[in-house]
């Protein structure tokens, strides 16, 4: 029998908050499969998340090998087996725990509000930002692996910047020159009869795509569950994963999937270029080529980063597509800011809960987060985007267009 | 220094093979298309007015043959993906994957 103490308070509220990261990872990353699908109209909005979260499901539970080391890539709360470090372990793992719970939160509070401003940023990088954020708060800077050791690619500087930078990069010359030569082989052929060939093989490449996105991001959240469980003592084994939370993890982010972040599949599929059925499926045939040779190759990266890049590349390699570089700009920004920013959420966070110490110091954290969400969910009831405006003629923000608008009236158009 | 090298040999690598598949399986799936476009005749060309465009089995059946490729190496993405969750190891040595269980 399980009895309520504030230990179990604790890691309930870690394990909600978890499972709640998994859910905005889900919907934050609906675009990168099936943002292109939507736009060409080769699958419904509903059909589409639905695809894509079941696919999500089903790659969920395909992964057996669960990495409970995944912290390990940046942060030093863990020993190189699993286990955590244990000088973090008094209290029940009190300190471990609190950690976890303000990276968590800092990671949640930057998706929504990526979210919000329909920026297709990375879910590793906030999750890994709100980490190493809450981690330099607790241990101070030695707390983080900032660069691996000689050519073995590690720590901060070989996992997340490195390929940030090189990822949209090839993705975006394989997608352009995937969709000049699709465009050289197809003239000639009837437009009508050309979209229909390609619909299908977006639907094929997208449906890969979810399905490899199920495998790799839920895994993630599944190794921060254990550790959190394995700080409190309610699990021991560093090598396997508790069935409820396998299940628990998949329907997060299936759930969060069929959601669908409606603001960024918009961004990516019709703010950043027009994009017709063959540059769609070129675009989803690099990336899917990209995350596949990488994770063969052991070469971290981020989905978010390679979708972009590849979606960027088919707008270069069609002739007189134009590719709205303001939309690609602010892009690129939130790129460069989701570590910092979720890393300094996470640290505020941990302090927050750190100075109020281990009664109310988590619910705290938990309450502002919720708070957090919620305002910004009701903030985005101000311009919704959903299924049925998804696919809209892309406009600049009101208030931006306004100001360019009144020096040069009518000019630009 | 040294880790910049390492992502730099990891990228290219990555590059190579991406572009093999990511660029080149869409290319033979266009091809496809056009082939089948041509095999099909009638209006699935652009042609001009008052030619009739006869069907064709030869632009048929390379299209079916192109598609089968494309369908073949979607299959074994499909699969790459369930093995690797599973917790297999993927080698290429050979043209077709060998999959072995990681220790």
């Amino acid at each position: 029998m399980i009895s309520v103490t504030p230990e179990f308070i604790l890691l309930s509220l870690v394990v909600v908050t978890a499972l709640a990261f998994d859910f905005t990872n889900g919907f934050h990353d609906t675009a990168n499969a099936m943002a292109t699908s939507i736009a060409t109209r080769a699958l419904s909005p509903k059909a589409a998340v639905s695809l894509s979260a079941v696919l999500n499901l089903v790659g969920a539970f395909l992964s057996v090998e669960v990495a409970v080391t995944v912290t390990n890539a940046v942060i030093r709360i863990q020993n190189p087996d699993g286990s955590p470090k244990p000088e973090l372990m008094a209290d029940d793992g009190h300190g471990l725990l609190l950690i976890l719970m303000a990276g968590l939160a800092g990671a949640i509070i930057w998706n929504i509000l990526t979210w919000l401003w329909g920026l297709p940023s990375s879910s590793s990088h906030a999750l890994f930002g709100g980490l190493i954020g809450s981690t330099i708060a607790s241990m101070g800077w030695g707390g983080v692996k900032w660069i691996g050791e000689g050519y073995h690619l590690d720590g901060v500087v070989g996992k997340v910047v490195l390929p940030a930078l090189l990822s949209p990069t090839i993705a975006i010359i394989v997608a352009f020159i995937g969709t000049k030569l699709v465009f050289k082989l197809t003239q000639g052929v009837a437009r009508r009869y050309q979209e229909a060939g390609f619909r299908w093989g977006q639907i094929f490449t997208a449906s890969l795509l979810s399905l490899s996105h199920g495998t790799n991001d839920a895994q993630k959240t599944m190794g921060v569950v254990t550790l959190a469980l394995i700080a409190n003592g309610a699990w021991t084994s560093t090598t396997d994963i508790p069935l409820w939370v396998k299940f628990a993890c998949a329907i997060a982010i299936a759930s969060g999937t069929y959601i669908g972040g409606w603001r960024i599949i918009r961004t990516m599929g019709k703010g950043l270029v027009e994009i017709s059925s063959p540059q769609g499926l070129a675009a989803e045939s690099a990336s899917a080529a990209v995350i596949l040779t990488s994770s063969q190759l052991g070469f971290a990266l981020s989905t978010t980063h390679v979708c972009t890049g590849s979606i960027l590349g088919s707008g270069l390699g069609r002739r007189g597509a134009a590719v709205r570089w303001n939309v690609a700009g602010r892009m690129a920004l939130a790129w460069l800011t989701t570590l910092p920013l979720a890393g300094l959420v996470g640290a505020g966070m941990w302090w927050i809960g750190h100075v109020l110490g281990q009664g109310v110091g988590a619910f705290v954290v938990f309450a502002i987060m919720c708070a957090a969400a919620l305002y910004m969910w009701w903030h985005s009831k101000r311009d919704p985007v959903s299924h049925n405006n998804v696919n809209d003629a892309w406009e600049e923000p009101k208030d931006k267009a306004e100001a360019e608008a009144t020096p040069v009236a009518g000019g630009t158009h | 220094m040294e880790q910049l090298l390492a992502a730099l040999d990891g990228a290219w690598r990555v590059l190579l093979v991406a572009l093999v598949l990511g660029a080149g399986l869409p290319t033979l799936f266009a091809a496809g298309i056009r082939a089948l476009a041509w095999g099909i005749g009638g209006d699935a060309e652009v042609h001009g007015a008052g030619i009739i465009v006869k069907p064709n089995l030869i632009g048929r059946l390379v299209a079916y043959l192109l598609f089968a490729i494309v369908r073949g190496s979607g299959a074994l993405g499909i699969g790459y993906i369930a093995a690797h969750g599973m917790g297999w190891r993927a080698t290429f040595d050979g043209l077709l994957p060998v999959f072995t269980p990681k220790q």
